[in-house]
């Protein structure tokens, strides 16, 4: 009976020509109208364009996943709705129709990334016994954990998870290249691993070739868009490098910072323990620490890849840094002090201006956020301290707690000339009071709009995040 | 091609609901069911074909045939038994078994998903899983069948007080054995009645008299079954699966000595043709045993090794093994050292007088561990190419990084095979009794401890368990 079929479409053909731009689509039996414009919003390469070209199309899903999908489409936000069933079965419409990336874009989407907003929201758990040793996330909001040795991926939607087995016995480093893909290393383990996270693979391993030709551990990775970095230390620690390798090809670039210790000469015998990009100034951020009988000291470098020279230095002598990060959006660079535990930060139109002594210590260019009160019994206070940045705030934690400092930007200071050190910076401790004075906080990460952290002896990731619409 | 041109397009009313799908969709469930033979019918030109059926659940095994795969809400919304029931109507039910199953087993990442629990007796005597995921439970003198989506079948209570070893010989056929009744029982699930029973005699010996069975596994063509008698001599006698007839006797002994004992555990190796024979025992100096290999065509033994055996023929004399499995895919024996708790392997096509290679452990969390060797209960299993250990409460895997090959030779020879050690349990797990028995099947792992009711299923979950805390 094909004639009546064909009947039946040019009805609807001649229904539709009165307006050329309203498709309508068959969908498992229900009928949906839209017009070309909502279905091309999905993507060239997207079957839903496809459809938009094609007359009267049938598709043999779920009318039900459709309707949100069109929607989503329609509005840019899920339906509330999409409550009613499980996001990951979204998800794996979601690709059917080829319009994952978008639904992820719009869920986690980093511009959306809003310190204040964040709270405790959800936990990872992790089988076996291993806490987690370290994280690595993705822009999407997925994250990577190491524990023990193995790796568990989460995906973007955090409802999804696959473990592999590495040879490692525990990751201290860890970094993903892409959702896929990770750079991972270990004090006692040579070589960096590029590990496929999918299958477990490991698909390639990056040594540096140190002069006494022994074993080279892996002390921190760091990446930019383009390049990847990598600490090295050689395994008699007698010397140190730090080797550039390009992102995508994963071959060798440059070298910068190498050093071989020759005598006593304690602060060239420290290997970057954090490795990060400034991107504003197109520098390599190193930095390391080395804990003594005479205290903590350190040094934070700062490299320029294509001269493969330190372009500034900070020398920690007094009240070295537990931690350092930069920020790209304030321009400056954070610490928290071993000793104090106090936050402190360097503007970096100061330590461009030239002002920093290269023989004497960096401590007139720090700016103590804190009450500035001075180490009174010189216990390691800030030990342990972890401070990283996202967004336009700085997150530190101290024991079980994080503080959010955040910059409140003064009207008249912006204007009043040079006076860098006006700046004002005001913390708050994250989350409600039940959420307070958990297990020390052992790793923090952010990714896509959420914030992540692992605590001392806690088989589990947890996630903060500001209130997702949709899910 | 997701688009389908008109004439694949097939209408169908499920209930009083219209559903429309294409023809190739409703064939994807196999040629057999009752959507593929619908599909094809003559009733094409009349409109929709009716089914009365409930269409809400019609809807989702349609999703399933379209999609490969289950909506997460159906399990919230039916039950599995459901499902399942309305699966078999439409013929579609090996599909919708193969998308509840559970991925690949990873020891490396796998938690309780449930435990079984009998409605009496519950505490497992002994039980044994099928590739399939079912499992059959022994317990109280009854056995209970368990389907591959784990519901409850049904119980047979059979005539023996105490059933201690259980293997499926035939998809309905059970063989029973017992520590109080002698001879090996065949009983049929389906029916749930008693097919017949095999003793061990010999007309020539009036000693061979009330043996009973300790250990049963089964070939294509055979069952084998190791009988001991009240005078501890002891035999592996094989029975062909067609007429449930004693066919052949291997390895008769005298049963007097821990190196004669009778083997507690047999597995069969389809690669080579052979029958591998373990007894442990546990006497007053530790532990002692032997590891036996016949072929079963001539009866011969081709190769054994005991423990404790004499100082050159073992590297680590004083240690001897706790407990033997052999992994039948990869044709390797693994062994656990009763002093030392060490695992070790040895590769089956190449056993000589000291085939053992000692595995080395790395991970730290695991180095410090108390191992005191006495006293200690120690199982392994392998499975899925993993070696499960249970120390007495704890449950650890051995697995291997995916990649092999890339190792040097050059290495350690733990390093080379790549073997890690890994808790699967978290320390609360370990508290709730010893572990007596590990059997792996359908990518499940069932685990019985010592005195506690219920079998637990072990599995590994691509879903992340996230929990919502705000």
């Amino acid at each position: 009976m094909p004639s009546f079929t064909t009947d039946k479409m040019i009805g609807t053909q001649t229904a539709s020509e009165s307006n050329n731009d309203v498709v309508s689509i068959n969908v498992g039996g229900q009928i949906f109208q839209t017009t070309k414009q909502t279905l091309i919003m999905a993507g060239p390469d997207s079957l839903l364009s496809q459809l938009a070209e094609s007359t009267c199309p049938f598709v043999d899903r779920d009318p039900e996943f459709f309707s949100l999908l069109l929607s989503f489409l329609r509005t840019g936000t899920l339906p509330s709705k999409v409550k009613d069933f499980d996001i990951y079965d979204l998800i794996e419409e979601s690709r059917f129709y080829g319009v994952e990336s978008l639904l992820i874009e719009s869920i986690t989407n980093p511009s959306q990334f809003d310190g204040f907003a964040l709270q405790k929201s959800l936990v990872l758990p992790l089988n076996g016994r291993d806490s987690p040793s370290a994280i690595a996330t993705t822009s999407s909001g997925s994250v990577h954990v190491a524990h023990g040795s193995k790796i568990t991926s989460f995906d973007w939607s955090l409802r999804r998870k696959w473990t592999i087995l590495t040879q490692f016995t525990a990751i201290d480093s860890l970094l993903a290249i892409s959702p896929k893909l990770a750079a991972a290393g270990a004090t006692d383990f040579s070589g960096l691993q590029i590990l496929d996270l999918e299958n477990g693979n490991v698909k390639e391993v990056l040594n540096w070739e140190n002069v006494t030709k022994s074993s080279s551990t892996v002390q921190a990775i760091g990446a930019s868009s383009e390049f990847l970095f990598t600490s090295f230390e050689s395994g008699r620690r007698n010397s140190n490098s730090i080797m550039v390798y390009d992102i995508n090809t994963l071959k060798p670039v440059t070298e910068i910072g190498h050093y071989e210790i020759y005598g006593a000469d304690i602060d060239s015998a420290i290997p970057a323990t954090k490795l990060s990009w400034v991107s504003n100034h197109r520098l390599v951020m190193a930095a390391g620490s080395h804990s003594g009988l005479s205290g903590v000291m350190g040094n934070i470098k700062f490299w320029d890849i294509r001269s493969g020279n330190v372009v500034f230095e900070l020398k920690e002598k007094v009240n070295c840094f537990a931690d350092v990060c930069v920020s790209d959006n304030l321009n400056s660079i954070f610490k928290v002090g071993v000793n104090s535990g106090e936050v402190f930060y360097a503007d970096f139109r100061i330590l461009g201006g030239g002002d920093s002594d290269d023989s004497g210590n960096s401590s007139d260019i720090w700016v103590c956020l804190g009450d500035g009160r001075k180490i009174v019994n010189g216990k390691k206070e800030g030990s342990g301290c972890k401070i990283e940045s996202h967004g336009n705030q700085v997150f530190c934690s101290k024991g079980g707690d994080i503080e959010l400092w955040s910059e409140v930007v003064m009207g008249s200071h912006r204007t009043s000339g040079n006076r860098l050190d006006e700046r004002v910076f005001r913390k708050n401790t994250m989350g409600r009071v039940k959420d307070m004075v958990g297990l020390k906080i052992t790793n923090l990460a952010f990714g896509g709009n959420r914030m992540f952290l692992t605590r001392k002896d806690q088989q589990a990731v947890e996630v903060w995040q500001g209130a997702v619409r949709g899910i | 091609m997701p688009l389908s041109s008109p004439q694949d397009i097939i209408q169908l009313n499920v209930g009083g609901k219209l559903f429309e799908t294409t023809v190739s969709t409703l064939q994807s469930g196999g040629p057999d069911s009752l959507l593929a033979v619908l599909s094809t019918g003559p009733a094409k030109d009349s409109g929709p074909i009716f089914i009365d059926r409930d269409s809400d659940i019609f809807s989702i095994l349609l999703s399933l045939l379209r999609s490969n795969r289950l909506p997460s809400t159906a399990l919230r919304r039916f039950s599995l038994q459901e499902l399942a029931d309305e699966a078999l109507y439409y013929g579609i039910d090996s599909r919708l078994r193969f998308a509840v199953s559970p991925p690949q087993l990873h020891g490396i990442d796998a938690a309780v998903k449930d435990t079984i629990r009998p409605a009496a007796d519950a505490i497992p005597s002994t039980f044994s899983a099928a590739e399939d995921g079912s499992v059959w439970i022994a317990h109280g003198g009854q056995v209970s069948v368990y389907d591959p989506y784990l519901t409850y079948t049904s119980t047979i209570r059979t005539h023996l007080d105490d059933i201690t070893s259980i293997r499926w010989v035939w998809p309905n056929i059970a063989a029973l054995g017992s520590e109080s009744t002698a001879g090996i029982h065949f009983y049929n699930s389906s029916a749930g009645r008693h097919v017949s029973s095999v003793h061990w005699t010999d007309p020539t010996d009036p000693r061979i008299y009330k043996a009973r069975v300790n250990a049963i596994t089964d070939s294509t063509n055979s069952i084998f079954a190791s009988f001991d008698c009240p005078h501890k001599e002891n035999a592996v006698l094989v029975i062909d699966k067609s007429t449930l007839q004693i066919s052949q006797e291997l390895g008769r002994q005298p049963g007097n000595s821990a190196k004669t004992t009778v083997p507690e555990k047999l597995t069969w190796l389809p690669e080579t043709c052979s029958l591998i024979g373990i007894s442990v025992t546990q006497g007053a100096f530790g532990y002692s045993g032997y590891i036996r290999m016949w072929d079963p065509r001539s009866g011969e033994v081709v190769w054994e090794t005991n423990e404790p055996g004499s100082g050159r023929s073992s590297s680590r004399f004083g240690d001897p093994m706790a407990d033997v499995d052999v992994d039948v895919e990869g044709l390797k024996l693994f062994k656990i050292c009763s002093k030392s708790g060490d695992l070790a392997m040895a590769d089956l096509r190449n056993l000589g007088e000291d085939p053992w290679v000692y595995m080395k452990d790395t991970n730290p969390i695991l180095r410090n561990t108390n191992w005191s060797s006495s006293g200690n209960s120690m199982v392994l299993h392998c499975y899925k190419s993993q070696v499960f250990v249970g120390r007495e409460g704890e449950l650890e895997v051995w697995s291997t990084t995916e990649d092999k090959k890339d190792e040097s030779q050059s290495d350690l020879v733990n390093e080379r095979l790549g073997y890690k050690r890994n808790y699967v349990d978290k320390s609360d797990d370990a508290e709730r009794g010893v572990i007596k028995r590990i059997e792996g099947g359908g990518n499940r792992l069932f685990v019985s401890r010592e005195e506690v009711e219920g079998l637990e299923v072990w599995e590994s979950s691509n879903f992340s368990g996230v929990l919502s805390v705000s």
